[in-house]
This record gives structure tokens, sequence and C-alpha cells, in this order.
């Protein structure tokens, strides 16, 4: 086990360095250097002086040594729009409050999700099952604006009960973290209820009735507990869905976010912030899958040798 | 009972049908029924038949009721009178905040939302069964260089990775939104014809052709290729939602399709400064948009059960 946690550790390195590396190719390639573009143009004696200071001026296998550098020692530079402010300014103050939005659309999504697919599949092919599958459709399909915009409408709006927009207590965290887990929640459901229906088939289960135990005991010793390790897996493309939700729902909700902060730099050009914030998304699914993928091994030894 | 021929000779029935069909090559007419029975299982499936008309209807909509409607979007005039009015029977969705026809106006953005969709699928497919055949065909090394950086690519996050390539290109357009869509996913693609590929070059017919001699882009273009269709088929209706989806997401946060084009996603984005007075101006495109993945995902159902019977008979235990 620790072998393979290791292992898994140690390949993590080079797939971390292989993104920042097709990160900085990527942000190469758009056009110019940021000051030469633009409003912000300065006479050629001060832009030799900011290439300088930014290692414009250097080879890009020396500004990418340096780059990696500086995402391993937690230091992404300035910001090229807001002088005074560093990528790492930006990111703490605006990443904390997008990561909070993420975590509570994600127990949103687990609190309602997996109960819906238990129901759905206890109750296979019943009234309750194919309403539970129709909203999880629906749910998984209807884009995060859509559901968001008739929550403020609907709840903040006509019914007054929570606010419209803004980031300060618990009221105001309600609607954005519920649209922004509508989808993960549609697709949790989905997800158990296949992996319960596939344990409830299961040799050991039907030991587990034939030897009389109680069916509430089957269920939830023998069958919630196997059909939850898949739901493990999920955690992947979840956290895809949450990060894509989250530029649409900080927007929409004026939520001071990362993903918010990130369109507008795209706007203002501000290739650096934008750079930093695509690496640390980047280092935060990379980590997630590794998490991930150690959990599975120690719940699951069978993928532990598959995997490596 | 049928009479055509080949259900006869696959029942190992009437005689006197036997000759004529054995003229015919062996392999075409195993091709013929497998594609009939995957038609028949289509059509089992109750939910994927009604989201597949609804789909060609909503198609059939956007493509011709712009010649066929009484307005022009582009060249009425403005008409701020008549903005925002509610349903009526000149315009029964209402109009837009310059006294336009919204239900022209759904139906030319349905357009280029399912034009982008359909066309980034189309080129993740590309590049996936370019990318995918090469690594699983070569095998060694090379796949393995090509997974790791598949790997590293799955890292990168979707809609950042899109906006990027849309930043480095310059422009926002039709074209360049299905490109940037495209790359910034096509490696579940990939992965998945590698994963075919590699499957059914064990087989023994590919054995047999290596054998007999045939050179490797035969065995590719002959053998290969041709049997990693239909779960290129149920890779069109996969990838399908996320693409709208995600032309929907780029375009309504202001970073994809702009004035004067309008797609689903960007009429949505002009909704959204009045939604508090005028909902329907945001409700009206996203659920359009919410039909479109919803039936893109019932058909992909539908497909995945009739064209690989394997996961149905799982499903199903």
């Amino acid at each position: 086990m620790t072998a393979f946690i290791i292992r898994r550790l140690l390949w993590t390195i080079p797939v971390l360095l292989l993104v920042i590396f097709l990160t900085f190719i990527l942000m190469r390639q758009i056009e110019g250097n940021p000051f030469r573009q633009t409003s912000r143009a300065v006479p050629p004696a001060i832009q030799r002086n900011l290439e300088r200071k930014f290692n414009l001026d250097e080879p890009w296998y020396v500004q990418y040594a340096l780059y990696v550098k500086g995402v391993f020692t937690f230091d992404l530079g300035p910001s090229l729009v807001n002088r005074d402010r560093t990528v790492n300014d930006i990111i703490k103050e605006h990443f904390p409050k997008s990561l909070e939005l993420g975590l509570l659309a994600f127990i949103w999504a687990i609190l309602i999700g997996i109960p819906m697919g238990v129901i759905a599949a206890l109750r296979q092919n019943s009234a309750y099952d194919y309403t539970l599958m129709f909203l999880s459709n629906v749910g998984y399909a209807i884009p995060s604006f859509l559901i968001a915009t008739l929550l403020i409408y609907y709840v903040s709006l006509k019914a007054g009960l929570l606010p419209t927009n803004g980031w300060e207590n618990w009221k105001y965290k309600i609607l954005p973290s519920f649209a922004l887990g509508l989808a993960p929640m549609a697709y949790f459901a989905r997800l158990v209820r296949g992996s319960m229906l596939e344990t409830l088939q299961q040799d050991y289960v039907r030991t587990a009735k034939a030897k009389g135990l109680r069916y509430r005991r089957i269920v939830v010793v023998h069958v919630l507990r196997n059909s939850l390790i898949p739901a493990i897996t999920a955690m992947a493309p979840l956290l895809g869905f949450i990060i894509t939700g989250t530029f649409v729902i900080e927007i929409i909700f004026s939520i001071p976010g990362i993903g918010r902060y990130f369109v507008q730099s795209v706007s203002s050009r501000d290739y650096s912030v934008v750079m930093g914030i695509t690496v640390l998304t980047s280092v935060v699914i990379v980590l997630a899958n590794l998490v991930v993928d150690i959990m599975y091994g120690i719940l699951d030894p069978r993928t532990r040798d598959a995997r490596s | 009972m049928t009479l055509d021929p080949r259900d006869a000779v696959a029942t190992g029935g009437v005689g006197e049908l036997v000759p004529a069909a054995t003229e015919q090559a062996g392999a075409p007419m195993r091709q013929a029924n497998l594609w009939r029975d995957a038609w028949r299982r289509y059509l089992q499936n109750k939910g994927a038949v009604v989201a597949g008309a609804a789909f060609l209807a909503f198609a059939a909509f956007c493509l011709l009721w712009p010649i066929m409607s009484p307005y022009d979007i582009k060249e009425d005039p403005v008409n701020f009178s008549e903005a925002y009015e509610g349903p009526s029977l000149q315009h029964p969705l209402g109009t837009d905040q310059l006294g336009k026809d919204l239900l022209t106006k759904l139906a030319l953005g349905g357009r280029i939302s399912i034009a982008i969709g359909i066309g980034a699928t189309l080129a993740i497919l590309l590049i996936g069964v370019v990318y995918g055949s090469i690594a699983g065909f070569v095998g060694g090394r090379l796949d393995n260089i090509q997974m790791r950086l598949l790997d590293a690519l799955y890292g990168l996050p979707y809609l950042p990775f899109a906006i990027i390539v849309l930043a480095i290109i310059g422009t926002n357009n039709l074209w360049t939104m299905v490109i940037a869509l495209s790359i910034a996913s096509w490696f579940t693609a990939a992965r998945i014809v590698r994963g075919q590929v590699i499957t059914l070059k064990e087989n023994d017919y590919v054995r047999a052709a290596k054998a007999v001699g045939a050179r490797w882009y035969r065995i590719l273009s002959r053998h290969l290729l041709p049997n990693t269709l239909g779960i290129l088929i149920i890779a069109i209706f996969l990838e399908l939602p996320g693409v709208i989806l995600g032309e929907a997401f780029l375009s309504f946060i202001g970073l994809g399709i702009s004035p004067p084009d309008a797609s689903l996603g960007s009429m949505a984005q002009e909704g959204r400064a009045v939604y508090r007075v005028h909902p329907n101006m945001i409700v009206i495109p996203s659920v359009a948009v919410a039909l479109l993945v919803l039936c893109a995902n019932f058909i992909a159902d539908g497909m995945r059960d009739a064209l690989d019977p394997r996961t149905r008979e799982t499903k199903e235990h």
C-alpha cells in the first residue's frame, strides 16, 4: 500500500510540470507581450526595464524554469495590470470564496443526490424511481445560469426570502451553492442508482437475504457501503462541473471569487493573473485526482496494481 | 415473421433462399443485420425516440423558421415602442429590447448553437480518432508518451483552457468557438478510440489479415476503424451536450459569440441585464439550451443501448 501511494505521489510531479509547461506555452502564444500592446504602451527604455523586471528578455526555457520555481515556492509573480498587487495577493483574497462555494455545492450534491439515487434504486421501476430519474435528467441538462436566474427571481425578488447577490453571511450562500450543486447532484443520483442496482444483484446480498438478515441491515451494511465506492471516482468529473460552474455562478451572484476575477483578467489582458489562476486550478485538479486514486486504492485493493 | 432472405439464412430457414444469399459477401450481410438490430433496439427505447424526434424538430425549426418567418432580425428597423412585448399572435414568444421577434431570434441563435455543437463534436472525434488510433495501433513507447501527455491535458480546467485558446486566436466567431471548444475537450474521445483499437487489435481476423500480408493502413482502415464506428456514434451524443453547454457558458460570461451574431448563450447574456423585469428574455434561450442537452443525453442513452448491447445487459440485470 505504501509503495502504491509513493508511486502515485511521484507520478504527480511530472504531470504537474507538464501541466505548467502546457499553460506556459499557451500563454506565450497570445500575441505580443503585455507592455507592447494596448493603451498601456510605454517608452522603449522603460519597456526594456519592465521586460527585464519580468524576465521577458530571457529565452523561453529560462522563463519556464523561473516560472516553475515560482510555482513550487508559491510565488506567482506580479499582476500586470494592478502593478502594486501580486498574483498571490489576488489568489489569497479571491480563492477562499470560490473554494467555499465549491465545497458548499458539493455538500448539497451529497446530501440530496445520494439519497435520491438510493431511493430510486431500492424502489426500482416505481413512480419514485421514474420521478427522481426524470428530475435528475432535467437537473443535469439545465444550464446553471437558468437555475440561478430562476432562484433569484422567485426566491429573492418575488418571495424576498434571501439576498439576490453578494457573499457575506450564510443567507448569501444558500442560492449560489444550490445552483452550482444541481448538476453534480443529478450526476450523483444517477451514478448511485446504477451502482446500487448492480450491488443488489451480487451473490453476497442474496446470501445475506437467504440467511434471514433484515432488509434494512442488508441495505445499510452490504449494499450501501459497496455501492458508494464508485461514487468516489465520480469526484473528478464533478470537480470539472464545479470549476466550470463557478465562473457562471460567481458572475450572476456577484461573488468576488476567483472565477469572476479570471473572466475580468482575460478582458483586461492581465496574463500573469490568467496564467496563475489556470495553474492553480490545474494543481487543484491534479491533486484531487491524486486523492481520489489513493482513496480508491485504500477502499478497493484490486485497483492498486492496475492503476499504477 | 419477416420474409427477408437474410433472416432466413440467420435462422437456417427456407432452403431455396440460401444460395441466393450466399452469393453476397458474408461480412456486409452481418453488418446490415447489426445496424438493423441496433435500429430496432433504439426504437424500443421510448425516451430516446421522443428525444430524437424533439431534437430533429428543434433543428428543423432553427433551420427553416428564419426563412419562413415574416420578420428579419438583421434588416427590420429598431422599434422601441414594441420592445419587451409579451407573447401575442404576431410574436408568439414576445419581442426583445429592440422590438424584434423573439421566436425568429431564437431560431437564429439555435442555428449558431447547434452548428457550434455539431462542428466541435465532429472536430473532437476527428482529433480523437487520429490521436487515439495512432496510440493504440503503434503502441509501445509512443503510446506511453501520448497517454502521459493526455494525463497532463486532463489536468487543465476545461473552461479556462477554452478561454485561453480563444485569446490566442484573438477573434470570437462560430469557427474559432468550434476550434477552442474542441481543443479543450478531445481527450476522452482519444482514450475511447485507443482502448477500442487495442481491444480489436488482438482479434483473430486482424491476425489473419496480418498473416496474409495486409499492410498496416489496410488493417487500420479496413478492420480497426470501421469497428469503432458504433462507439464513435455513441461518443457524438455524449460529447454534444458538453459542447453545447460549453458554448452557452462562454457566451454567457461574455467571452464567446458576440453581437451582431447571437447564439443561445449570448441571448441569455443579453437577457441577464433585464431578468428582474423581463425574465422571459433569459428563460427562453436557456430553456432551449436545456432542451437540446436533455435530448442529446437521452439519445446517447438510447444509442448506447442499441449499439453496445454489452452495457445494456449489465444495466438490465
